[in-house]
């Protein structure tokens, strides 16, 4: 071993132990939350998968950032555990040893030029400034330090002067990387790794769809979040994973309009609150755009939203809980829990609803409808087509949940579409009518989780008096709530969309379309359909099946864009510069369509309010009825039996 | 100062279910503007749809138990006689029950108190004084200073109630004590004849578009004329003459 690689050993041994003290220093602030139950073994041992498919399968969208980071931490860990080891007998005397490692701070060397070329000529808007510019330099300096010591060590000390250069850049820039563990960038390692192991919603690792939230104890003594250490501790601990990359500030369709939202700021801002007399200065990203003035001072115990705290609540409810971010996100932060778990703070204990919102809660509770509709009234708009009340038989094959687009007149066309294929195709359908609750979506994404639970609970009691083989319905929120949220309440049921029940009969000869000649269609996902459920296959081979000229928006599937009418959005109605529907119709402009598909009640109320010049609205119920109908007449094949 | 502000068993107007009427939770958003000690006051055989009115910024509800068909009059008159809050507020009319919105009134008349009815803002007016805004027929408003203790009904112009919260709701106390129970209020209303009432029309010349007719019409039935504020008593009477010889009641 040459001096020099001794001495390099020397440093990354005390490099490392000031790295372990950083992390330690840390954790502390994690332990401000509430206690979690995390299965740590299982954790552990499933991290490499976790990091090298899941982490891989989201940093991969953008190739040149995986290539990056794969090279630059690659060779950082893999080159420092092997100068770690570099003192075992036989290791540091062997010159191809050096060479090896030699290569790998060659890698990363690479790796940091990337990560420097992003920012070359200027920064773009979401990559964030401050620590972060200089980030790239570290990286550079301590990858060629390390790399002139293991040349040096590779040669058998010929080049001991650029060794001892190298040593000394690798220990400075290395000093500054270890630096950045407590705050910085480099934090992501560390909080990153763990967030991983004890990552609050496992299954989404393991292919389930964990996207249903988690019911609250109302019996508890405060109720929601209010300050940070009312989330679990390791909910905060994916906060601190935050690399501020920005591709959920990308993705963000609040952020896109021009309202005070902005995911990334948004957890860089309860990152901040993990400190006593936090402060939201240090952040060096894009603000949230019209920020809204607030103190952004914060505490482990001091409350988090307010204009006297940190973030300010036309912030929390700008979200339209569409999920985009938590897709984007690499380090698997689940930044919708933490904003509905916040939200519920704000509604349950302080009453602090946006003013649209308070009106619609309160016909939740008292009329089991947002708009304190007559219940009865909600099958009017099937006036004059049979529609058979489960009521009066006691079960049916197919329970239709009508939801609470069947009140407007728009989304009833589409439901009279919808059930005049279902009449054609003989299906045993039967409603609920006059039974049927609101499913609860509205009120639990604005945080009141109480009348949600008193939703579900009488829904559930509901349904459990009749007998169907499945529950259809047109509206993915409802779906979303009857399939993913009710199993909470003890209701289990097969629930299925209409675009994949239609795409069943027709598969099944049920249903004969003919081949519609239309304008170019494009699809447009509901994020509690794709994102949500991951069923974003069904509504494309229906449309497929019409004989259409299907073209795809630059934002589709489970990466599509939102509407703007979740979460209770169009109450909070929150201001913008623009509005989130207007945006996503200029992209199914830009297709060149005639005709945006939807499958969604809330998509349709949001895009046809779309004024000016643009692609005609239909739901994928109204494109198969004017297919069915546009069909020479033929005799159906014979209908298979369903499983 | 002491409010008590009276809550009665409302029902939703569509699904029928107990809840409390919005203008008796806009009173109580009107009450906690003004830092004041607030109870809420009913008196009926439970607390159902009336204790959500603790989720509207209410702590504390003093449920007087009395048999179902009693008259609820006889027992706040005794409660409020022996309490003698500064204020009472009520709303406008029930929701849901039999609806006459004279409870207000009997009960002004019960504890001696002025009633002054459809307010939509209360701001604390000096010792001993409430400042109020009334609202009048068309969108007219009225500020008025009145001495307290007095009994103020609230219209539903008023403030929107404050948001409901649940954690409120379930933090509020109830307090239950005995009412009186009593003979029911007469069942039997007084019966007379229909009699139309003659309404002054105001006539538009012959021969004006149906427009101007529809106009003069609904015009005089909902009052016509014009409102003065504290004209000078010359401008006044000439204002009148004028206005008498139009509709033509004053020859010259």
């Amino acid at each position: 071993m040459t001096d020099t690689t001794l001495s390099l050993a020397l440093v990354l041994y005390a490099l490392a132990g000031f790295a372990g003290v950083a992390a330690f220093r840390r954790a502390r602030a994690w332990r401000a939350g509430q206690p979690a139950r995390v299965d740590w073994v299982a954790g552990l041992r499933a991290l490499p998968r976790r990091y090298l498919v899941d982490v891989h399968h989201v940093v991969g969208r953008d190739p040149f950032t995986a290539r990056m980071h794969a090279l630059t931490a690659g060779g950082l860990l893999a080159g420092s555990l092997l100068v770690l080891l570099s003192p075992l007998p036989g290791l540091g005397g062997s010159r191809l040893f050096w060479g090896v490692v030699a290569l790998l701070f060659a890698a990363m060397l690479a790796g940091g030029a990337m990560v420097r070329r992003r920012r070359v000529p200027v920064t773009p808007p979401r990559l964030s400034r401050g620590r972060f510019a200089f980030l790239p330099l570290l990286l550079i300096g301590y990858a060629a330090g390390a790399l002139l010591v293991a040349l040096d060590g590779a040669s058998g000390g010929w080049l001991w002067p650029l060794g001892w250069l190298g040593l000394w850049l690798a220990a400075a820039a290395g000093l500054g990387l270890v630096n950045q563990i407590e705050r910085g960038p480099m934090r992501h390692v560390v909080a990153g790794a763990l967030h991983l192991a004890a990552h609050p919603r496992p299954g989404r690792f393991e292919g389930r769809r964990e996207t249903a939230l988690a019911p609250l104890d109302l019996d508890a003594p405060r109720l929601g979040t209010e300050t940070p250490a009312d989330f679990a501790w390791n909910r905060l601990l994916g906060f601190d994973a935050c690399i501020q990359c920005g591709r959920c500030e990308v993705a963000c369709p609040a952020f896109a309009a021009g309202q005070p939202l902005n995911p990334k700021k948004l957890i860089q801002d309860l990152v901040a609150t993990l400190e006593p007399g936090g402060s939201n200065a240090a952040y060096a990203g894009s603000p949230y755009p019209h920020a809204r003035p607030v103190a952004g001072r914060g505490g482990p115990d001091q409350p988090i939203i307010g204009r006297e705290a940190m973030i300010h609540p036309d912030t929390l409810w700008s979200c339209t809980t569409c999920r985009a971010c938590v897709e984007e996100c690499p380090m698997m932060i689940e930044h919708v829990d933490a904003i509905v778990s916040l939200r519920r703070h704000q509604t349950l204990e302080l009453g602090a609803v946006p003013e649209k919102a308070a009106p619609a809660l309160a016909e939740l509770r008292y009329a089991d409808d947002a708009q304190g509709r007559p219940l009865a009234a909600r099958t009017d708009f099937a006036a004059g087509t049979p529609l058979p009340l489960i009521a009066a038989r006691g079960e049916a094959e197919i329970l239709l949940w009508l939801g609470e687009g069947a009140y407007d007149m728009r989304h009833g066309r589409s439901l009279r579409a919808l059930l005049k294929l279902l009449h054609l195709a003989k299906v045993d359908v039967a409603v609920l009518g006059p039974e049927e609750r609101d499913c609860g979506d509205l009120a639990r994404r604005l945080g009141d989780e109480a009348t949600f639970q008193r939703l579900a609970r009488e829904n559930v009691a509901t349904l459990a008096r009749y007998r169907f083989a499945r529950i259809l319905t047109a509206d993915p929120h409802a779906l979303h709530v009857l399939r993913n949220e009710y199993p909470a309440f003890g209701g289990h049921y097969e629930v299925v969309h209409h675009t994949a029940f239609l795409d069943e009969l027709v598969a099944a000869g049920r249903l004969a379309p003919g081949a519609l000649a239309l304008a170019g269609v494009t699809y447009h996902d509901p994020c509690y359909l794709g994102r949500y459920n991951g069923e974003v296959d069904a509504p494309r081979r229906l449309l497929d099946r019409l004989g259409l000229d299907r073209v795809e928006m630059a934002r589709h599937g489970r990466r599509s864009m939102c509407c703007g009418g979740g979460g209770g959005a169009p109450l909070s109605d929150v201001e913008g510069e623009t509005r989130i529907p207007d945006l996503r119709m200029e992209q199914a402009k830009a297709t060149g369509a005639g005709i945006v598909a939807v499958a969604c009640p809330q998509c349709t109320a949001m895009l046809e309010g779309v004024t000016g010049d643009r692609p005609e609205v239909r739901d994928i119920a109204e494109l198969v009825l004017m297919a069915v109908e546009a069909a020479p007449a033929r005799p159906t094949r014979q209908p298979e039996p369903v499983a | 100062m002491k409010i008590t502000v009276l809550l009665s068993a409302g029902r939703h107007p569509v699904s029928a279910r107990p809840c409390p009427p919005a203008v008796e939770l806009q009173a109580l958003r009107l009450a906690s503007g003004l830092a004041a000690d607030i109870t809420g006051l009913h008196a009926g055989p439970s607390a159902d749809g009336v204790a959500d009115a603790l989720g509207h910024g209410l702590s504390t509800l003093n449920l007087l138990t009395i048999k179902g068909d009693s008259d609820p009059l006889v027992s706040l008159a005794a409660t409020l006689k022996a309490t003698t809050p500064d204020l009472i507020l009520a709303g406008r009319q029930a929701q849901g029950g039999e609806d006459s919105g004279l409870l207000p009134y009997a009960l002004a008349r019960e504890l001696g108190l002025p009633i002054l009815a459809d307010v939509v803002r209360i701001d604390a007016g000096g010792e001993g004084l409430l400042a109020v805004e009334q609202v009048l027929p068309r969108g007219a408003r009225r500020r008025v200073v009145l001495r307290l203790p007095a009994l103020l009904t609230v219209h539903p112009a008023a403030p929107a109630p404050l948001p409901f919260t649940f954690a409120a709701a379930r933090r509020g106390k109830i307090t239950q004590l005995q009412g009186v129970d009593s003979q029911p209020p007469s069942a039997a209303p007084e019966e007379r004849p229909y009699r139309k009432r003659p309404k002054l029309i105001a006539k538009s010349a012959a021969g004006a578009s149906a427009a101007d007719r529809l106009k003069a019409a609904t015009e005089a039935a909902a009052g016509g004329g014009r409102l003065l504020v504290n004209p000078a008593p010359a401008e006044a009477a000439r204002e009148i003459i004028t206005h008498l010889r139009e509709i033509g009641v004053l020859r010259r």
